[in-house]
């Protein structure tokens, strides 16, 4: 019962800290413009890089946005991490295994809980005679299988190369912190628990047992190894979006809300209204140089 | 000494008298792939060791940090550091900027993608002190030093491994004026972190907190230009003086009588230059007045305090300076009743009226802002002035400047006016957004104190100068062909001028460099003589 309660707090943990990550970042003042071409919602011009600056008059005309623009370029870059892929080949084959790895092993999460809500409406995935002859149950089945193993064999190549890299490079290595290191370990050492778990019953079986466990509220069983992946996998999901691998969330904000952010303020508009907002906002800390002091000199030699 | 490939960031703690050194740099293409085609680096001298802090490369940007003469100032110095390093995390004191600041501070991979991209870095020959990250890692591990205080053990597990001395921050001073600002490693950072803001946030530190900011840039810039009106230092009565001369070159030239309008209230465009060009280029406002007059514009230029000058060299080190001269700049246009401001060939004019002062004012005070650009091409392809191409019958490329194109998104209309004027135009590869900068960015084309041009010349613009020589292989053995540089930014020009200079470019292989409005006035049917300097006679 333990066990089944630290899961419960483990996701909560996880799904909470990371918004609590968003929070904190969509809370922060509007920053000063900052955007970056091309920025792909331009509609018509992201292909390079334009603006709407490029019009003449441009703020007496509507803006064209391209929502389609913007959600392409995200799309690419979540799934296939576009940028890594044109300017860095070598180390995005690295990257887009460990990527594309965790992606299916969270579909693989998902198809356990498939399999679990499929077990408890009645019928059976898999039994001592085999996978159950309905199509549903061997579609479960495999797709669970497949994206089990390909998972994990991507992340453990993905991490592992990484990890090779980075130690064996020297200009990585000199950049790299303990912690960078540890976070790296840390996936592959959950990674290598799940494979021990996984060798000794490769049906997956035990996984839809935990899903049922989590879905009906009943304890579970677990032998000693499998005990020790739960637990560690729980303390992996406790400390991802404590790390900066909470990057899924700081990316966000650094492509829509800074680089791809370039909303004009114009009289009346949204912008406007925070601006008056945020002037009445007075601080009483400030810098120290001479020239913010009211009356003194402006420069240090004055 | 440590050899440039062997430098790491803890290294900027340790005592050496001069840390690092250039070496073997980016190689140049033909002609300048000979020996001896360049000039040599040199060494700095040891009066400066003494009195600045020449103990990062040997080269010295900022002409105002001297080295403390006593263990008080020292300490006060690092002191007031750190408190400004605590100024740049707290929404109170940095509400404009702490949201970027957070996310390229918090989350960076060390992929090293960015370094790529980054001209420094190249072209220093790879030397890891000018790897973008270089500098942000080593601020990163200052701040994790003073904001987490633990164990030696917890520290060098987190990377707080480096110690904190006033050497090592004034050499991270320093370093925060080895980048040009350009931001071209930002567009290639797979999580969208920028290395360029947190260099800018360093400089802040210093300008913002311990008043420490180039001359160039701070007492002979943003405070002469709030005093006089210009940091260039010319005053209304020169200005006038200026603008008179300008208008007999105009006669003289081309023959037109033109009354330049000056504050004319209530026109529909305020058009500003960047000061410099009325002392160092007379021919690019005079272009601009051709062009204005030809098409019948309603415009005028104003002589007002802040008026005649649309530089605002604050976006580069100061947020308050950046923000009391675009204050200044914006209450003219009002005070004159224009219907816009026009801004003329200055990159950094462009970006810092139109984008970074963007927010900073509300509706009461709201005035709109737009380039020359698009308004120049849109009288070109209306036909609003006669050309005549073939009167630019040369090889010419064009430099695109990083506020313009990459930070503000105007890519097109400059290619369309290029390619309306003058039939052998080649682009510089890469171009448009992912240009390389000229290596003047960020204050650089107008920092000379003691040493540091030649760190600009031999490597913030040796790519751009790369990128000229590529573009002209076809011809640039031959000195009987002229060669034009299409620079439309003023700072740009000053760099290619330096360029130009530096490698004895045009006296060697006829190659020149100016603006866009000249280009196309030269092309102009009803001008008998040609309007650009090296294509006369006289
Ligand atoms: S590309 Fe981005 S994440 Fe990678 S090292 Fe550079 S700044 Fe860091
Ligand atoms: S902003 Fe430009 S000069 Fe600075 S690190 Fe990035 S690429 Fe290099």
């Amino acid at each position: 019962m333990l066990l089944l309660i630290f899961i419960y707090i483990s996701i909560l943990a996880f799904i909470l800290t990371s918004l609590s990550v968003a929070i904190r970042f969509s809370k922060m003042p509007m920053h000063s413009r900052w955007e970056l071409y091309p920025v792909p919602k331009e509609k018509g011009r992201s292909e390079y890089g334009g603006s709407y600056y490029e019009e003449l008059k441009w703020y007496e005309k509507p803006r064209e946005i391209s929502l389609f623009g913007e959600l392409k370029e995200m799309l690419k870059e979540m799934l296939f991490i576009k940028n890594l892929f044109v300017n860095q080949r070598q180390l995005w084959w690295l990257s887009y295994a460990l990527h594309l790895g965790i992606y299916l092993l969270g579909l693989w999460t998902v198809m356990l809980l498939v399999g679990a809500v499929t077990e408890v409406a009645g019928m059976t995935i898999i039994s001592d005679e085999g996978v159950t002859s309905h199509w549903w149950a061997g579609l479960v089945y495999y797709v669970t299988l497949f994206a089990g193993a390909m998972g994990a064999v991507l992340t453990a190549l993905g991490s592992g190369g990484l990890l090779l890299r980075r130690v064996t490079m020297e200009s990585m290595k000199k950049y790299t912190t303990g912690q960078d290191y540890f976070n790296l370990l840390f996936i592959i050492i959950v990674l290598v628990t799940g494979l021990v778990v996984w060798a000794s019953e490769p049906t997956f079986s035990y996984g839809r047992e935990i899903m049922k466990g989590l879905l009906t509220f009943s304890p579970i069983s677990a032998d000693g190894p499998l005990t020790l992946h739960i637990i560690l996998l729980g303390l992996l999901l406790i400390y991802i979006p404590k790390s900066k691998m909470s990057h899924y969330v700081a990316k966000y904000f650094t492509f829509h809300k800074v680089l791809w952010e370039n909303e004009p303020n114009l009289p009346g508009s949204e912008i406007d209204q925070k601006i008056k907002e945020a002037a009445g906002i007075k601080s009483g800390k400030t810098w120290a140089a001479p020239h913010f002091q009211a009356g003194g000199p402006v420069s240090k030699d004055q | 000494m440590i050899k440039g490939k062997d430098l790491k960031p803890q290294d900027m703690g340790k005592p050496h008298e001069q840390l690092t050194k250039l070496e073997k740099l980016m190689d140049l293409p033909a002609p300048y792939d000979k020996p001896g085609m360049e000039p040599s680096l040199t060494e700095p001298k040891d009066a400066w060791k003494e009195k600045f802090c020449a103990s990062l490369d040997g080269y010295i940007g900022i002409d105002t940090l001297t080295r403390p003469t006593t263990k008080e100032e020292e300490e006060e110095q690092v002191e007031m550091f750190l408190s400004g390093l605590e100024k740049i995390f707290s929404d109170e004191t940095n509400r404009n900027f702490i949201q970027p600041l957070l996310l390229s501070f918090e989350y960076c991979a060390k992929c090293n993608t960015c370094s790529e991209a980054c001209h420094v870095f190249q072209a220093s020959g790879q030397n890891e002190l000018y790897r973008p990250i270089f500098r942000s890692e080593v601020l990163r591990r200052i701040a994790r030093k003073h904001f987490k205080k633990g164990s030696g053990i917890v520290e060098k597990f987190i990377g707080a491994d480096i110690d904190i001395n006033w050497e090592t921050i004034a050499r991270l001073g320093e370093l925060a004026y080895r980048c040009n600002l350009c931001r071209r490693c930002a567009q290639t950072c797979p999580l969208g972190l920028d290395n360029a803001l947190l260099a800018r946030e360093i400089r802040k530190i210093f300008s913002q907190e311990m008043g420490i900011a180039p001359r160039p840039l701070h007492e002979k810039g943003t405070v002469l230009q709030l005093k006089t009106g210009s940091s260039t230092g010319i005053t209304k009565p020169a200005l006038l003086d200026n603008i008179e001369f300008i208008e007999e070159d105009i006669e003289e030239k081309t023959g037109k009588k033109i009354k330049i309008p000056i504050d004319k209230k209530g026109a529909d465009i305020l058009l500003t230059h960047n000061a410099g060009e009325f002392m160092a280029w007379p021919e690019n406002p005079a272009a601009f007045a051709i062009l204005f007059e030809d098409a019948g514009l309603d415009w005028t230029l104003s002589s007002d305090l802040l008026g005649y000058d649309n530089v605002n060299y604050g976006i580069w080190y100061d947020d308050s300076q950046a923000k009391k001269i675009a204050l200044q700049q914006f209450k003219v246009a009002r005070d004159l009743g224009v219907k816009r401001i026009v801004l003329g060939e200055c990159g950094h004019a462009h970006k810092a009226a139109a984008v970074s002062a963007d927010r900073l004012f509300t509706g009461e005070d709201y005035i709109p802002k737009e380039s020359f650009l698009p308004l120049l091409w849109d009288l070109i392809k209306n036909n609003k002035l006669k050309l005549d191409p073939s009167k630019n019958n040369f090889p010419v490329t064009m430099h695109d400047p990083c506020n313009v194109v990459r930070m503000m998104g105007i890519v097109q209309p400059q290619r369309d006016i290029i390619k309306a004027v003058s039939p052998q135009f080649r682009e510089m590869t890469p171009h448009g957004v992912h240009n390389y900068c000229c290596g003047g960015g960020s204050g650089f084309a107008i920092m000379k104190s003691m040493n540091f041009s030649e760190f600009r010349e031999k490597v913030s613009t040796r790519m751009k100068f790369k990128q000229i020589l590529d573009a002209f292989q076809d011809t640039i053995e031959d000195p009987t062909i002229p060669k034009y540089v299409c620079a439309p930014c003023s700072n740009c020009k000053g760099a290619i001028r330096d360029i130009l200079k530096f490698y004895k470019v045009t006296e060697k292989f006829n190659v020149h460099y100016g603006g866009l409005v000249e280009l196309v006035v030269n092309a102009l049917v009803d001008i008998e003589k040609p309007f650009l300097d090296f294509l006369r006679d006289d």
